[in-house]
């Protein structure tokens, strides 16, 4: 039973040029415990789809079940009673923490604004939330200022479990971060997702935490979801020309970095387009080097790669032709290993 | 022939809590062509060795700098302003993590292109407009005549790096120094930036010094690697080399600290305990130390010398010799303890 369904999601804005789809029919869903990746490039929407999940900004279209509730069809009353279920965690932990308030004040704030628990019962869970994020009781009575980055995101992250969530959103929770700090970081919320039974949806553009951490992943590119699968199969072998581009750009530390980069020039061309201005059928085919015809005159609909009640599905008309765009067989055999 | 020889570079600050030696004693060199990745966290001294070669430091800054820096046949520490000045950005080009405070936000690119031209090379208005234009086309940005007379703001991220570097090698200098060139961009432009120096530098015959906390960066740019800490080099070898043999307990930590693509899930990442030393370096033991999980008493008392642990392979630490054997017996020590 999925803890959270996103279906059909669509988020429109009005800019100063024009109006523009940043989240266009996107569906996903979160089972108890599981981590869902969420990758793409600036500007692709997954932020502004983050945001909609929280009924942060409005939606076109489309719904958010939490826990089997509607959450669009809830009163404001009613919503902000549901919103200690599903919490999120922001890039800027200064920016997102009020400078005048100290660690367990701020720890212990959503807990107050949800009116759960009388004073004592709040001061145990604030203590409680403190350890899982290994702050040290010593921090509880220290301003924001007086904390290091580190410390200010792991205070970040205990006002978001604090309350008892189903859901976590995550967004770029460590790209603010000195590389030290982010292993830090992103080792305690691996751990909070295995003790507390977290659903995670975890937004980064950093392609390899992102695999570190996730059980699914989700492509998206202008505002779509492209290729969506475990992350052994999309990152393992992707089906997509897109994502097979983005995971030639990572640089890795070996001796074939810079072919692979080559290669990444190939599968990507040129510069994203406008959302202004969307290219009609496929979203990619600007940039692909496999577009046809076919491509700008219809829109590629979500099919199942392998089998039809597997998890692995991609937006292309080419995927079945596209054989070039699988990654060297070395590193398939070890994701197919990994997939046993 | 070295083209760059740093001796023995010092770099402090006064601060109002006390002197920070941010750069403590680095001597390297690069060779006409060469390409050098500096790594290490914030902090680490790589960007601040980078700035002190060209005396690139705010005058709200209290800094001292000592030791040389050859470069071409003169000591870059020594030379007056005036000379200094054409060195910048003529001889030694550079570009940094945010394009934008370089650029003038007022002045179209192609304008502020053919000014550096004019100033450095000394061309006339029309030939430096035309060759602006024509670099705008080297580093890859298409209907450059158009895009020659916009400003840097309507350039999106990639591409304003992109003017940037075409800037830096306008006056076909002999070395760029790029500082986090790719760090505030997407991961496929980031990819086409790399491309573009690594490309650049072939066929430009420059030197390429990149600054980055990311080794996958380096590996896709550059021959040679080095890694500071607490403004110490602390390993020099070249980044084959270092793939299988890293031999220096930080240079371990780093590799082992960020989660790599090509591992699923292999359990919890090993961030390296403590904090960098925040008054730099100056101390009378290894700075690393304190975050050293392999440190004997000795680290604690005197400060490393540089060991040479393979060919062209430097490594500061009083237990290299014995790392270095057990390199080579087991191999890969970073990959091995996952």
């Amino acid at each position: 039973m999925s803890v959270l369904e996103v279906d059909d999601v669509v988020v429109e804005f009005d800019t100063d040029a024009g109006r523009i789809t940043a989240v266009d029919g996107v569906s996903l869903h979160l089972d108890t415990g599981e981590t869902l990746g969420l990758v793409g490039e600036s500007g692709c929407g997954k932020s502004t789809l983050a945001r909609a999940i929280m009924q942060l900004v409005p939606m076109q279209r489309g719904s958010v079940r939490l826990e089997d509730t509607d959450l669009g069809s809830l009163s404001r009353r009613e919503l902000r009673r549901m919103r200690h279920r599903i919490q999120m965690v922001f890039q800027d932990p200064r920016g997102s923490l009020d400078p005048r308030m100290n660690v367990s004040a701020l720890i212990g704030e959503p807990l107050r604004v949800h009116g759960i628990g009388d004073r004592a019962e709040r001061a145990r869970e604030v203590a409680e939330a403190m350890e899982l994020v290994g702050l040290p009781a010593a921090v509880a009575d220290r301003l924001p200022s007086e904390l290091s980055g580190g410390q200010q995101q792991r205070v970040g992250i205990a006002r978001a479990i604090v309350t008892d969530p189903a859901v976590l959103v995550c967004d770029e929770p460590v790209s603010a971060l000195d590389v030290s700090i982010q292993a830090q970081i992103i080792n305690v919320l691996d751990e909070l997702r295995d003790e507390l039974s977290l659903a995670m949806l975890f937004i980064a553009h950093d392609l390899s935490v992102v695999r570190h951490l996730s059980d699914r992943v989700a492509v998206m590119y202008l505002g779509q979801i492209v290729e969506t699968g475990t992350a052994s199969e999309v990152f393992g072998q992707p089906r997509h020309p897109y994502t097979h581009g983005l995971i030639s750009s990572v640089p890795r530390a070996d001796a074939e970095s810079a072919a692979r980069l080559r290669t990444a020039r190939r599968l990507v061309l040129g510069e994203l387009p406008s959302l202004l201005d969307p290219p009609s059928g496929c979203r990619y085919r600007t940039r692909c080097p496999y577009a046809t015809d076919q491509c700008a005159e219809a829109e590629p609909p979500p099919e199942p790669v392998g089998p039809a009640d597997g998890l692995h599905a991609v937006r292309c008309h080419h995927w079945r032709t596209i054989v070039s765009a699988a990654p060297e067989p070395q590193e398939s055999a070890t994701s197919q290993e990994l997939a046993i | 022939m070295a083209l760059l020889e740093v001796e023995d570079l010092h770099v402090t600050f006064r601060t109002a809590s006390g002197p920070v030696h941010a750069v403590d004693g680095v001597s390297f060199a690069m060779a006409p062509g060469a390409s050098l990745g500096v790594v290490g966290e914030s902090g680490s001294g790589k960007s601040v060795t980078a700035r002190a070669l060209l005396r690139l430091f705010s005058i709200t800054d209290d800094v001292q700098i000592s030791g040389a820096v050859h470069f071409d046949g003169q000591d870059l520490l020594r030379i007056d302003e005036r000379r200094l000045r054409a060195v910048r950005g003529g001889q030694i080009g550079m570009i940094f993590q945010d394009p934008l405070t370089s650029l003038n936000p007022l002045m179209a690119v192609g304008e502020q292109i053919a000014e550096s031209l004019r100033l450095h090379r000394g061309v006339s208005r029309s030939e430096a407009a035309a060759e602006a234009v024509e670099l705008l086309a080297r580093v890859g940005i298409a209907d450059p005549e158009q895009r020659a007379t916009e400003l840097p703001s309507s350039f999106s991220g990639g591409m304003r790096q992109r003017v940037m570097i075409s800037l830096a090698i306008a006056c076909r200098p002999r070395m760029l120094i790029a500082d986090e060139p790719t760090t505030a961009l997407d991961v496929t432009v980031q990819a086409e930036i790399l491309l573009l120096l690594d490309e650049l530098r072939r066929s430009e015959g420059m030197a390429l010094m990149l600054i980055t906390h990311d080794f996958g960066v380096v590996a896709a740019t550059c021959d040679d690697v080095q890694v500071m800490y607490a403004g110490k080099l602390v390993e020099k070898a070249s980044m084959a080399h270092l793939f299988d043999r890293a031999n220096h307990p930080y240079t371990e930590g780093l590799l082992r600290l960020v989660p790599r693509f090509e591992d699923a899930h292999t359990g919890r990442l090993h961030p390296i305990g403590g904090q960098p030393p925040i008054t730099g370096g100056g101390g009378s033991s290894c700075a690393f130390a304190p975050r050293c999980s392999y440190a004997v008493d000795r680290c604690l008392t005197e400060v490393p010398p540089e060991v040479a642990v393979g060919p062209q392979h430097l490594s500061a630490c009083w237990l290299a010799a014995d790392r270095a054997k057990d390199a080579t017996e087991a191999g890969r020590p970073w990959r091995r303890a996952q």
